[in-house]
């Protein structure tokens, strides 16, 4: 797109009425968007393209349409978070990242639907509607930032951003079969997006391709530019650890055999595998949720008393984190010092880590458990299982399609990398990606 | 182990009782699981205090 923009072979104003025209066509199927900004984003890209007949020019997202997931403060544009409670909120300013998208020439089209308060992973909103997977209209997008990630699988999109609090962009990235980057922890400002859990939160955005992740996670850092993984990415003589436990212990065969295709992939390209054995993943989970559900009932306190406001698995939740004492939770900040430190010993042993994103493909709509190898398990509990710890560890991790299973829903591998290890990362999975085409299949 | 009945209803506001049953067996399973890893800590073992710990 950027090139087709800089050799006057289209437009912003054509891309951004491609964009809309699609929203139009493909939200009564998904249900993506909760809000459509086309009047501004038409006055936007239009402006954009003054720019560049004046030979000002941005950078590669000049001109081209995103959209933010519901709960990133965008001044003057109504952003609910996905709440009854919020439904009317029009902030007084732009979070940071809109600021620095705006800067990067972004044009925002629409804000993305998602799980209630960001606090799920279904994306089955009581008060806005199911958000639908584009490969499957019967199945979960993931969450909770399920309208970003249906929106880029759905071809809507280039960007759409994400913000991840145990899981909630690697999530979406793998049911629907795109890329999605949380960042190290920290490294993206998330002043003036709504909190869910303040030491757990991570923006960061959902793409297509590694390459869209590369420029859109720079421009998200407020950074002009950063590392874009060349055509033919070299990863000879990369270190890719394959956990020998854990991982793999509960997953579904496809997804397994998938992501250990993509590990051969990287041996073929000459990297290096090396067997590891993981830290306690189940205990740094333990901690995770005690975090959270501290953090997140502290956040929404102030609404407590509107239960009927609620849908009835966040309200839950939130009860749930009333319930943790205030000892408990420092406790559980403590252990996770533990963790972190046990945990980066494997770094003098790997550059990065391959695991499954989740150990399943999307489940259906209004699922509560589903089979997980040879057991049956909550539907929440069992999607989060590979991500939450990477939350409480805060380190890197990308989430990029690895292939489909037989029935043709996407699977995902989520690539784990040491603190500020965004570039190894990227790398890698721009070498996966160019290897196994799997990013070329549309929903 | 915790009495989740009596600690639910000292909050402000309450959990209404009809509520409070489903969460039950959930903050059980969870206090089972998080208390030995509780014990498991030292007097040294500090807090985590941001993203300077994970360097």
């Amino acid at each position: 797109m950027h090139d087709a923009l800089r050799a006057k072979k289209v437009s912003s104003l054509e891309l951004t009425n491609q964009a809309l025209d699609k929203i139009a066509r493909e939200n009564p199927r998904l249900n993506a968007f909760i809000t459509v900004t086309s009047d501004s984003a038409r006055a936007r890209a239009a402006a954009m393209d003054a720019e560049l007949s004046r030979g000002l020019d941005r950078g590669p997202l000049h001109g081209i349409p995103i959209a933010y997931k519901d709960l990133v403060y965008t001044k003057g544009v109504r952003t609910t978070g996905g709440s009854k409670l919020f439904k009317d909120f029009v902030p007084d300013h732009d979070a940071d990242i809109v600021v620095h998208l705006d800067h990067a020439g972004s044009v925002m089209v629409g804000k993305t639907g998602l799980h209630e308060l960001a606090y799920g992973i279904t994306s089955n909103n009581p008060h806005f509607g199911a958000i639908r997977n584009p490969w499957d209209t019967d199945r979960i997008p993931g969450g909770s930032s399920g309208g970003s990630g249906a929106a880029v699988a759905a071809g809507i999109l280039a960007l759409a951003t994400g913000t991840d609090t145990g899981g909630s962009i690697r999530i979406p990235a793998s049911f629907c079969g795109v890329t999605g980057l949380k960042p190290t922890f920290g490294l993206i400002s998330k002043r003036g997006v709504m909190p869910l859990g303040w030491t757990m939160d991570h923006m960061g955005p959902i793409t297509k391709t590694v390459r869209d992740t590369a420029v859109s996670f720079h421009a998200m850092t407020g950074m002009k530019d950063g590392y874009v993984p060349p055509p033919h990415a070299d990863i000879r003589g990369l270190r890719i650890g394959l956990p020998l436990n854990y991982y793999f212990d509960h997953v579904d065969m496809e997804v397994a055999q998938s992501v250990r295709t993509a590990v051969q992939t990287a041996a073929a390209l000459g990297a290096r595998i090396v067997d590891i054995k993981v830290p306690d993943i189940d205990g740094l989970n333990v901690v995770g949720r005690v975090l959270l559900l501290a953090e997140a009932s502290s956040v929404h306190r102030p609404n407590l008393h509107r239960r009927d406001e609620f849908g009835a698995d966040v309200l839950t939740l939130l009860d749930q984190g009333r319930l943790i004492r205030g000892a408990d939770y420092v406790d559980a900040q403590r252990l996770r010092r533990v963790y972190i430190r046990d945990f980066s010993k494997l770094w003098s042993q790997v550059d990065c880590i391959f695991t499954p994103t989740t150990p399943t493909p999307a489940p259906k709509i209004g699922q509560t458990t589903m089979k997980v190898g040879d057991g049956e398990e909550d539907v929440r509990l069992a999607t989060t299982r590979f991500m939450r710890a990477i939350n409480v560890l805060g380190i890197p991790a990308l989430s990029i399609p690895s292939g489909f299973t037989k029935s043709g829903l996407p699977i995902g591998l989520q690539i784990l990398g040491a603190p500020r290890a965004e570039d190894t990362l990227l790398k890698i999975g721009a070498a996966i990606e160019d290897a196994t085409g799997a990013v070329n299949r549309h929903a | 182990m915790t009495d989740w009945k009596r600690t639910a209803a000292a909050l402000d506001p309450p959990i209404p009782d009809a509520d409070i049953e489903k969460l039950l067996p959930v903050m059980e399973a969870l206090e089972a699981s998080f208390r030995p890893l509780q014990a498991s800590l030292t007097p040294e073992d500090d807090v985590w205090t941001g993203p300077e710990d994970f360097s």
